[in-house]
């Protein structure tokens, strides 16, 4: 087991490596996806701040939590784009062209190796700037930073983004059943969109909804929510039992999937 | 007659190509109820909590509507896949195949674009339309209404078209200007005001978008539909947002033969 966590950190090294060297070799790019982060963080920034010109608090977010939230939001994009931002939507060109192939022969699990193969390395920047933005933001809104609060939100950070890693890639896996699915991408950020709002707009049912079969507030919301408010450790606990259905369900719907790939046109 | 021809078999053969992905237009009008559903619980929450009965001159409802013809409108005008297609067409030199051809690549790309989104089209004048039965009243309450909204959404299609254009053709300079067409689609989102009409935004901002095409892109015919604008306002609107058009058409043609002039057909 020991051997295996080594074996595959040190591929995603390799992963990582290769990436920056790529990302490198294509500075504008760098620079250009650094200017959509920056105008993608400014235009949701605008947004909440005409809704805050005419409301005080939204449910029990005020102005400072709402912004405290959007750097959560802004966190998690980040790191998620780091990590997989590159990968998951490549499956269906893949699958379309036949390119699967050369994936499913290689000697690695094919989930990690489709998943994890490119890494977005400027979003380094990006995290640098916003980590540190959050840590003022904190300290600013409490007067302090306490660590234990700071673990536990890193820990429902680390489970938001695997909830994230998890719905992108059901919603990419089903190019297996529409052989053609390229309008995933779209599907996935309209279904993540409401993980960029603050669970507090969300009445009802549909507020249940997002905490439990439909996750939206559990990516975002819920670690703002600790921060912010300090720890439950019933929500990290309800978390942490999502996180592991959904990863469950994205193996077994990519499991599913791999039955009906027929190599397109190789 | 033969120039008109051959266009309208690009948009012909675009449209076919469309129909094969029938998806797209699913998705679509998933986007446009979830945005706005999400709209819906923030400005209940707003009118809730503050006890409001309208909001610059808003009542829920009708900012609901609005809201739900702006996320529209935003789409119709959006060019996701045409620009990448265009931009990749002068990276990897495809775009000589429009050269050495009787073809402008402004007015072939512009059906390309027409043709693409026509699944679109099609598929939210249905939801107009059964809107209209369901809740008459609420928009196109005269015919003239919907004339002039038709000419404006017209209008903001080739604008939102020839803006898209301009950007694309820095690609002959810098070969890849993806991020720049991603930030200002992004940047629309909102300021167009796709999800937040432009009235509520602050007063020096909305004075800066009065001075430049955004406002003609989802705010004019949106507010000529639901019948916001007065109706003596709609003709000087209509012969401002064609004079941007002209002027974005030579600005686009400027730039299209300065890059041209600079085109090396690298990768070809």
């Amino acid at each position: 087991m020991k051997l295996m966590v080594l074996k595959y950190f040190n591929l995603w090294l390799a992963f990582f490596k290769n990436s920056l060297t790529r990302d490198m070799e294509f500075k504008m790019n760098f620079i250009g996806d650094l200017l959509i982060d920056s105008i993608f963080y400014g235009s949701m920034y605008f947004f909440w701040s005409v809704i805050f010109s005419y409301v005080d608090v939204l449910g029990d977010f005020n102005q400072q939590a709402v912004i405290i939230f959007l750097i959560v939001m802004y966190l998690t994009d980040t790191v998620f784009v780091f990590f997989f931002g590159a990968n998951t939507f490549t499956l269906n060109t893949m699958v379309v062209k036949g390119e699967l192939d050369f994936v499913l022969i290689k000697p690695v699990n094919p989930q990690f190796f489709l998943s994890f193969r490119y890494v977005s390395s400027y979003s380094i920047v990006s995290f640098l700037i916003l980590f540190s933005l959050l840590l003022k933001l904190v300290y600013d809104y409490h007067g302090f930073i306490s660590i234990m609060t700071f673990l536990l939100f890193l820990l429902s950070f680390i489970l938001g983004i695997l909830i994230f890693y998890s719905i992108e890639f059901i919603i990419s896996c089903l190019v297996f059943w529409y052989r053609n699915f390229s309008v995933g991408g779209w599907l996935s950020s309209e279904m993540t969109k409401y993980s960029r709002r603050p669970d507090s707009i969300y009445k009802g049912k549909f507020r249940r909804i997002v905490f439990t079969i439909f996750p939206m507030a559990m990516i975002t919301s819920v670690p703002a929510r600790i921060l912010i408010f300090g720890p439950k450790l019933d929500l990290i606990l309800s978390q942490f039992l999502v996180t592991i259905v959904f990863l469950a369900i994205a193996t077994f719907v990519w499991n599913r999937g791999l039955k009906l790939y027929e190599s397109a046109s190789s | 007659m033969l120039i008109g021809n051959k266009y309208i078999s690009v948009l012909r053969m675009n449209w076919i190509q469309a129909l094969e992905y029938r998806a797209n237009a699913l998705v679509g009008v998933i986007a446009i109820l979830s945005g706005l559903f999400i709209e819906y619980q923030i400005w209940s929450l707003i009118f809730e909590t503050k006890g409001y009965t309208t909001i610059k001159n808003f009542e829920f409802d009708e900012l609901i509507i609005f809201i739900f013809l702006s996320i529209i409108i935003g789409q119709l005008k959006s060019s996701w896949h045409s620009s990448g297609e265009m931009i990749r067409s002068i990276r990897t030199g495809e775009i000589n195949k429009y050269l050495i051809r009787p073809v402008s690549y402004f007015w072939y790309h512009f059906m390309m674009f027409i043709g693409f989104n026509s699944l679109y089209y099609i598929v939210y004048s249905i939801i107009l339309c059964a809107f209209v039965f369901i809740f008459p009243g609420m928009i196109f309450t005269t015919i003239s209404s919907l004339l002039y909204f038709l000419i404006s959404l017209f209008i903001s299609i080739y604008l939102s078209y020839c803006i898209y254009f301009i950007m694309i053709c820095f690609a002959f300079w810098f070969g890849e200007v993806r991020s720049l067409v991603v930030s200002y689609n992004l940047a629309m989102l909102i300021l167009s005001g796709q999800y937040i009409p432009i009235r509520f935004f602050p007063e020096k901002i909305l004075n800066i978008i009065n001075w430049t095409p955004i406002r003609y892109l989802v705010d004019f015919p949106v507010s000529i539909a639901t019948g916001i604008l007065p109706a003596e306002e709609r003709i000087p609107g209509l012969i401002a947002s064609v004079m941007w058009s002209i002027i974005l058409t030579i600005i686009g043609t400027i730039i299209y033969r300065l890059g041209i002039k600079d085109y090396e057909a690298y990768g070809s």
